[in-house]
């Protein structure tokens, strides 16, 4: 981390539509599998979704989401350490389990749910570590 | 016998490997004097693969086990930067993807 205690409110913000938008991306990407009808193959699968073109709206909509994520992400990365930045991110392990239960119905029990915080605190391990190495490796 | 839902863990876990090979793709594009280009776009090769495998993975699993799952991709990372460029991982890192992979090991075991 860069040692200011304050993070200035755009970075906030930055960090905070990145969980957001991560979150999304997710949910809106397994409403779109899910809302794809079952068939024998996938060339029929292809085909029927072609036959329907509306049927590709939520994935172009993942795309859109997965490009406004990358656009916001240059930016965070500007006012931010990466080490610091993606640790922070990692917040949308939680979201994303709390948005697909709530809204898609999902379930999650107690182990899974411990599961997920072992996982927060690995990232932020992860993140803590050095991250320059003066050796030049090739 | 493979049930579905060990079907779609095997597709995440794919997935994840597809990434850290990606990410060291990537890597090594910073890395070599001539040929990035290529290196890059091998890597994001990976990731178009990646996304595809991922997708096809929410077809048997809750985005509630898929997504956690997906954060392997920090071990496949730290053991692919080590092996294939060389890179130390230092041991509060290591205590990291251990953490990562017990979490994760609990989200799939209840899948």
């Amino acid at each position: 981390m860069t040692g200011n205690a304050k993070a200035p409110a755009k970075l906030v913000l930055g960090l905070t539509l990145a969980v957001v938008l991560d979150t999304a991306t997710q949910i809106v990407w397994k409403s779109a599998v899910s809302g794809v009808p079952d068939q024998p193959s996938l060339a029929l699968t292809v085909a029927a979704m072609l036959h329907q073109p509306s049927s590709l709206l939520p994935g172009v909509l993942v795309g859109l989401l997965m490009g406004g994520q990358f656009l916001n992400w240059m930016t965070v990365l500007e006012h931010a350490d990466l080490s610091y930045a993606h640790a922070f991110t990692s917040l949308s392990y939680v979201t994303v389990a709390a948005f697909a239960v709530l809204y898609l119905g999902e379930s999650l029990d107690l182990v899974q749910a411990l599961g997920i915080v072992l996982i927060l605190a690995g990232v932020w391990f992860v993140g803590k570590s050095g991250r320059v190495a003066v050796k030049a490796g090739a | 016998m493979m049930t579905p839902t060990h079907f779609g863990i095997l597709l995440v876990l794919s997935a994840t490997a597809l990434e850290g090979f990606g990410q060291v793709l990537l890597k090594k594009a910073a890395l070599v004097r001539s040929g990035k280009g290529s290196w890059r776009g091998l890597g994001l090769m990976f990731f178009a693969l990646e996304a595809l495998v991922y997708t096809w993975s929410l077809r048997y699993l809750d985005v509630s086990t898929a997504f956690p799952l997906s954060s392997l991709s920090f071990a496949a990372v730290a053991f692919l930067s080590r092996g294939l460029l060389r890179e130390t991982v230092d041991r509060t890192r290591w205590v990291g993807v251990l953490l990562i992979l017990a979490g994760a090991s609990l989200v799939a075991l209840r899948a």
